[in-house]
């Protein structure tokens, strides 16, 4: 006796699946521009490196005889592959297959908990969403009799939010995205579109029709200008689908494993005693004009290793995984060109940031050039106090290190929000640097308003007061009251940095593992 | 030839126009200084060519994302 004749069933079914929703299905896909799942997985994953899991999954019609007459495969394709030699799960919907709709199985393969966020959080290993479903239909109540209440089932959101504390999760948004898959792609550590291809909303356009009347195209209502560069809905954003897989496993290669692991380290052939000339020149003399932080950012960290995050969204600020002499730390700058200062998008964006960092145990480098919060009436209808505290209430609950590079401006609450007074307190100042509760311009009437209004010449006495307090202003006078732990020649801060950074990894070490956060954020 | 348009990536005020129609200019040079929270931020262009037309004045109000140069390059 043989068991070959189900062997090659096996095979056979095999083969249906592979065929995803048919010749036809799979060519209309492609015209689109897009790749089908299994074309994407076998592209982010190391080459040969997928083992998949669930294949035979689908609908089967069968002759009286019991004999297999068609086969519509789950519309979702899931397993485990590598990343750079490292474990990871990953899945997908298959659009070709009814818009990758759910199919009523025994069990969910993925996108929305499932076998496939069972194994990256029962195995600790990173998980890969690649989104292109829309969601739920209709048609589901025609199917089993009877509506659902919203995350019926044994699968709902309960899976993913509990990855979220323990490994990286990466979604892409590789098309159209309604609904329940909208909200997976939020639930992850950090997020890519494909420009053109993906969109994501709450509601398509027919629903925002019925609702407002708006006729809007869905581009217009949920494409990259909308949910990356405006709302920093979804983080980044990928010229195309290679450029998106691309991003992946670079994104991937800063996270660790998991939390109980720290990031992986790579060679560096950046030397760590790199002075670059130009850092000495690169903030003017006048604290009014702009300077380009992403390249003093980029002289300071290891040569081509700055890879940002959210780069259109909240612009003020600048967040970029990074390495120093090939460990993995978190930048977070202030960007001059757009004023530096701390607007709501802006705050948003440091909070969510500094919390992924440590997470997973990466160390924060702030380089800071912030003048305050953003003012105006706009800005407090935004509740800017309210962000700006939240941004800085994350701040004091990390446990990573954190070193504070005061570049030129940092002030008021905005300015507390780059500095780390839970741990070391290690502020290394630029001379160009300036502190304090508000800048000396704005502050020098409200202080001394009843002595500049009682001199005979009161501009005069404004005057003579703000001159008196910028002499007192000087750094070199703050770090001689050891105020700040060095000030330094700004061309020393990439081998200052490496020398501390190298030093501190025992200590991460000591800190792996999930981190609960007590409190109620503001 | 290609119409190349340079857009202040910030609201604020012109505090400066440094270029003037029929400059050669390069990638990184300034056209326009915008003044915005009392900063000088400058507007930059990504693109070599010649300059065709500045779309702004000293001191009048700029957008994010509006057009303040015209470049043929």
């Amino acid at each position: 006796m043989s068991w070959r004749a189900e062997i090659e069933e096996l095979r056979r079914r095999r083969q249906l699946a592979e065929a995803c929703g048919g010749p036809d299905a799979v060519a209309r896909h492609h015209a689109a521009g897009k790749l089908t799942v299994r074309e994407r997985i076998d592209r982010v994953l190391d080459p040969g490196s997928f083992r998949e899991v669930g294949k035979l999954a689908g609908r089967g019609a069968y002759d009286k005889a019991g004999n297999l007459v068609k086969f519509e495969p789950a519309p979702y394709v899931m397993g485990l592959g590598k990343i750079d030699g490292r474990p990871v799960a990953i899945g997908g919907e298959d659009y070709t297959i009814r818009a990758g709709t759910g199919f009523g199985s025994d069990r969910r393969k993925g996108g929305q908990g499932g076998f496939v966020e069972d194994l990256a959080y029962e195995y600790r290993i990173p998980l890969i969403n690649l989104i292109d479903g829309t969601g739920g239909t209709v048609n589901t109540a025609k199917r089993k009799g009877y509506t659902v209440v919203p995350g019926y089932g044994q699968d709902g959101f309960e899976r993913s939010v509990d990855l979220m504390g323990i490994v990286p999760v990466v979604s892409a948004v590789m098309g159209t995205t309604a609904g329940g898959p909208s909200a997976r792609a939020i639930l992850a550590h950090w997020s890519i579109m494909v420009a053109g291809a993906g969109q994501i909303f709450a509601a398509g356009p027919p629903v925002v029709e019925r609702a407002f009347g708006q006729k809007l195209t869905k581009e217009e209502l949920g494409g990259a200008r909308i949910a990356v560069d405006t709302a920093g809905t979804i983080d980044n954003v990928a010229e195309d689908e290679e450029d998106c897989f691309r991003h992946i496993r670079r994104f991937l290669s800063y996270m660790p494993t998991n939390v109980w692991e720290l990031p992986p380290q790579v060679a560096c052939d950046d030397p760590v005693d790199r002075c670059e000339d130009a850092l000495a020149d690169l903030v003017p003399r006048s604290n009014r004009q702009a300077y380009n932080m992403k390249k003093l950012v980029e002289m300071v960290v290891d040569n081509g290793s700055a890879f940002e995050i959210q780069p259109t969204f909240g612009r003020a600020v600048i967040t970029a995984l990074a390495r120093m002499n090939g460990k993995a730390v978190g930048i977070i700058a202030n960007n001059p060109m757009f004023g530096g200062i701390m607007d709501c998008k802006a705050a948003r964006k440091q909070g969510h940031f500094v919390e992924l960092c440590d997470m997973f145990n990466l160390p924060l480098i702030f380089f800071a050039d912030v003048p305050g919060l953003m003012v105006g009436a706009e800005s407090e209808a935004d509740a800017i106090l309210r962000e700006g505290v939240r941004a800085r209430y994350m701040g004091l609950q990390v446990c990573v290190p954190v070193f504070s590079v005061i570049v030129r401006k940092c002030y008021g609450v905005a300015g507390g929000s780059v500095i780390d007074r839970r741990g070391l307190n290690f502020k290394i100042a630029w001379p160009s640097a300036e502190w304090g509760s508000l800048p000396v311009e704005g502050g020098v009437k409200a202080a001394y308003r009843r002595e500049i209004e009682n001199a005979p010449d009161p501009p005069q006495r404004e005057k003579e007061i703000e001159e008196e307090l910028r002499q007192l202003a000087s750094p070199f006078r703050t770090a001689e009251a050891f105020a700040v732990e060095d000030l330094i020649d700004p061309r020393e801060t990439r081998p200052y940095l490496c020398r501390f950074i190298d030093a501190l990894q025992p200590r991460l070490k000591t800190q792996l593992g999930p981190k609960y956060k007590a409190g109620v954020r503001p | 030839m290609a119409r190349i348009e340079v857009k202040s990536e910030i609201t604020g005020t012109v505090w400066q126009v440094t270029a003037k129609p029929g400059d050669k200019v390069q990638s990184g040079d300034t056209l326009v200084v915008i003044e915005s929270m009392k900063m000088e931020i400058p507007v930059i262009t990504e693109d070599g060519g010649t300059l065709q037309e500045i779309l702004v004045k000293e001191k009048e109000p700029v957008a994010e994302g509006q057009v303040v140069a015209i470049l043929e390059g």
